[in-house]
C-alpha cells in the first residue's frame, strides 16, 4: 500500500476519497443543521456564513444535505460494486478454473448482458420493482458484474498454467485449495483496481437515477436528487445545482485517479505498456 | 470473407436466445405477476389495463408457454400496443381495429436517436483522433498533460449535470441556443438552409453531452495505441529508410493504431443508446431514451419490453458492423490468417 501511494495519481485519489469518506462519516457531527429540517423563513437563501451552500426550496440547509448525501453515494457505490465483484469473482473463477462447457456458458451470458444497454436494463428492472436505495444497489450490482468476470477468468486461465500452481497441483492440492490459496490471492490486484473504478461508475449511475426520480427517494438526501430540485430553481438559485454536481465530479475523479494510480503502481504489465 | 460473416451471424443466435431469456426474466421479477405490482407511479392502473397485460403476455398460461409466446413476439418484432391513451403500436406501423394506419412509437423515435448517435460518434472520432495522436507524439509534454487532465475530468463529470449547466448558461442566461425539442415552432416555414441551422442549434448541446464520455475514452485509447505502435520495429524501419515523419506517423502508425478503434466504437453503442435517456428527457428530444423514460414512469410495460429488445438487437447489429468493418480494414482477418 505504501508502495502504491508513491504514485502521484493514487496519492491524489486517496486524498480526495479519504476526505470525502471522513466528511461522510462525521456528517452527524459536522452538519450545522438537521438535513431534513424544513424552515419556511429561510427558503432559497444564497450561500452565506450561516448556510455555507445556501438553502433549498423548502429552506433546508444544502451543506448538511450534501454531507448526508455523501453517505448515500458512498454506501450505494460500495454495496453495489461489492455485489458485482462477488458475482464476478465466483463466475470468473468457475469459468477460468474448470474451463470447458461451463466456461462457454458463462462467457455467453456475459456477452448477452453486455449487449443490453445497461442504463435501459437498470431502468427496466426498477420499473418492475419499486425505487428504493436497496433495490438500486442490488440492480446496479446485478447489471455490472461482467467486467470483473472477464478479468478474473483471464487471470485464472493464465495463472493455472504457471509453474507454482502446477507444482501445488502435483503435490496433491485440492481444487478449492488451489483456487483460494494460489489463484485468487494472485488475482487480487486487478480485482481491487476494478473495484475502485467500479465504485466511480456506480456513483455516477446512482446520481443519474436519483436525478431522474428513480433512485434514492426524497426526503432522503442524495446528490442526484438535490440536483433535481436544483433544476427547478436553476434561474435564481445556482447553488442548488452547482455543489452537488461538483461533489459528484470530485468523487468520481477521486476514485478514477485512485484506480488508475493503483493499476500503474501495482501492475507492472500495464505500467510498462503505458510508459 | 463470406465464411467469416456466416460465422459471426451464427454466433448471434445464442445471444438472441439469451436476450429473450433475460427480458423474460425481468418481466417475472416482480413479486406475484406484473399485473399485481404496486404501480408506484400510477395508482390508477385500471383493471382494464391489467386484463390487457394478462392477455398480451398470456400470463394465465404455464411459464414455458408464456416464454414460447414471448419468443414469437420477439421473432415477429410485434410488441403489442402502448398502454397510453393513444394506444399506438410499440414498434412499427399497424392498422388498428378501425382500419386506421398508426405509426409505431419506436419507428418515430429510433431515427432521432440514431441521428444523435451518429453525430456524436462523428464528433468523437474527429476530436479524439488528433488529441490522441498529439498526446502520444508529445508524451509527458504540456499538450499531453492538458489532454490527460481533460480525459480524467471528461470521465468524471456527470453528463446530466453538465447538460443542466450548459442549458442554463447557453440557453437561459444568454439565449444563444434553444433548450428543448428538435425544432423551433416555425420550422415548417423555414428554407432548407435555415432548417439545418435550426436543427443544428437544437442538437448542439445534446450531441456534445452524449459524446463527452466517449471523447475522453477514445483519446486515451488512441494515445495508448499510438504509443504501442510507435515502438514497433516496422516504424523504426520506416524512419530508417528516410520517410518523412508525417508519413511515418499518419500512414504507418495511425492506420494500425486505429484498427482496435473500430471494435471499440462498436462496443460503445449500447452506452450511447442507454445514455440517451437522461440527455433526451432533459432536452425533451423525442428519441428512444425519452420514450423509454416516459414508459418507465407510466409503467407502460409493452413499450419497456419493446425498447429493451430493440436496444439489444441494435447493439448486436452495431457489433456485427464493427466486426465487418474490422475484417474489411485488416487483411489478416479478411484472409483468415493469424490475428
Amino acid at each position: 500500500m505504501k508502495y502504491a501511494l508513491a504514485n502521484p495519481l493514487a496519492r491524489w485519489g486517496a486524498f480526495i476519497i479519504g476526505s470525502i469518506l471522513l466528511l461522510a462519516f462525521l456528517a452527524p457531527i459536522i452538519a450545522p443543521f438537521d438535513p431534513d429540517a424544513i424552515d419556511v423563513k429561510a427558503i432559497l437563501l444564497a450561500p452565506s456564513s450561516v448556510h455555507w451552500m445556501g438553502t433549498d426550496g423548502l429552506g433546508r440547509d444544502v451543506f448538511s444535505r450534501m454531507l448526508f448525501g455523501a453517505r448515500i453515494s458512498l454506501l450505494v457505490g460500495f454495496v453495489a460494486v461489492g455485489i458485482a465483484t462477488a458475482i464476478g469473482i465466483v463466475l470468473g473463477a468457475i469459468a477460468g478454473f474448470y474451463r470447458g462447457w461451463v466456461n462457454v456458458v458463462i462467457m455467453r451470458l456475459v456477452d448477452v448482458m453486455l449487449s443490453i444497454p445497461t442504463f435501459f436494463l437498470i431502468l427496466a428492472v426498477i420499473a418492475f420493482l419499486t425505487p428504493s436505495i436497496w433495490n438500486i444497489m442490488i440492480v446496479i450490482g446485478l447489471t455490472s458484474w461482467m467486467g470483473v468476470t472477464r478479468l478474473v477468468r483471464a487471470e485464472f486461465l493464465s495463472l493455472r498454467e504457471r509453474e507454482f500452481v502446477l507444482s501445488a497441483q502435483t503435490l496433491g492440492a485440492k481444487n478449492l485449495r488451489l483456487i483460494f490459496r494460489h489463484l485468487l490471492p494472485n488475482s487480487l490486484t486487478p480485482i481491487i483496481v476494478s473495484f475502485v473504478l467500479g465504485v466511480a461508475s456506480a456513483v455516477l449511475i446512482e446520481s443519474g437515477l436519483s436525478f431522474l426520480g428513480l433512485g434514492v427517494q426524497p426526503p432522503q438526501a442524495s446528490w442526484g436528487n438535490i440536483l433535481t430540485d436544483g433544476k427547478e430553481y436553476i434561474q435564481f438559485a445556482w447553488w442548488l445545482s452547482l455543489f452537488p454536481g461538483l461533489a459528484i465530479l470530485l468523487t468520481v475523479l477521486g476514485y478514477n485517479l485512485l484506480g488508475e494510480g493503483l493499476r500503474d503502481a501495482l501492475d507492472p504489465r500495464t505500467a510498462k505498456i503505458k510508459s | 470473407m463470406t465464411r467469416y460473416l456466416l460465422k459471426r451471424l451464427f454466433w448471434m443466435v445464442p445471444l438472441l436466445v439469451g436476450i429473450s431469456l433475460i427480458s423474460f426474466l425481468i418481466m417475472h421479477l416482480a413479486p406475484g405477476d406484473i399485473t399485481t405490482t404496486e404501480a408506484g407511479f400510477n395508482p390508477k392502473a385500471s383493471e382494464e389495463s391489467r386484463q390487457k397485460l394478462r392477455k398480451l403476455y398470456h400470463l394465465d398460461e404455464p411459464l414455458l408457454t408464456q416464454y414460447g409466446y414471448w419468443l414469437q413476439r420477439m421473432g415477429t418484432l410485434d410488441f403489442g400496443t402502448s398502454f397510453a391513451t393513444h394506444q399506438r403500436p410499440v414498434f412499427w406501423e399497424k392498422k388498428d381495429e378501425h382500419g386506421n394506419e398508426q405509426k409505431g412509437l419506436i419507428q418515430d423515435a429510433l431515427p432521432i436517436t440514431l441521428l444523435i448517435n451518429v453525430l456524436s460518434l462523428g464528433l468523437i472520432v474527429i476530436v479524439a483522433l488528433p488529441l490522441g495522436v498529439i498526446s502520444a507524439l508529445h508524451q509527458n509534454g504540456p499538450p499531453d498533460r492538458a489532454i490527460t487532465i481533460f480525459v480524467f475530468v471528461g470521465f468524471a463529470v456527470p453528463g446530466f449535470w453538465l447538460a443542466l449547466m450548459l442549458m442554463y448558461w447557453l440557453g437561459v442566461a444568454h439565449d444563444w441556443l434553444p433548450i428543448s425539442g428538435l425544432h423551433s415552432l416555425d420550422y415548417e416555414k423555414m428554407g432548407v438552409l435555415a432548417q439545418i441551422v435550426d436543427s443544428a442549434k437544437h442538437l448542439a448541446i445534446p450531441v456534445f453531452i452524449s459524446a463527452l464520455g466517449g471523447l475522453a475514452g477514445i483519446s486515451l485509447f488512441v494515445k495508448n495505441g499510438m504509443l504501442d505502435v510507435l515502438h514497433q520495429d516496422y516504424i523504426t524501419t520506416a524512419r530508417a529508410k528516410g520517410l518523412p515523419e508525417n508519413t511515418v506517423v499518419y500512414r504507418h502508425a495511425l492506420r494500425n493504431a486505429m484498427l482496435p478503434l473500430i471494435t471499440l466504437l462498436g462496443l460503445s453503442i449500447p452506452g450511447l443508446i442507454g445514455g440517451s435517456v437522461i440527455a433526451e428527457s432533459l432536452f425533451a428530444i423525442p428519441g428512444m431514451g425519452k420514450l423509454f423514460y416516459d414508459a418507465v414512469m407510466m409503467r407502460d410495460f409493452p413499450v419497456i419490453m419493446g425498447i429493451l429488445t430493440i436496444g439489444a438487437a441494435l447493439t448486436l447489429i452495431g457489433n456485427l458492423l464493427a466486426d465487418i468493418a474490422y475484417a474489411w480494414a485488416d487483411p489478416r482477418v479478411r484472409r483468415g490468417v493469424g490475428g
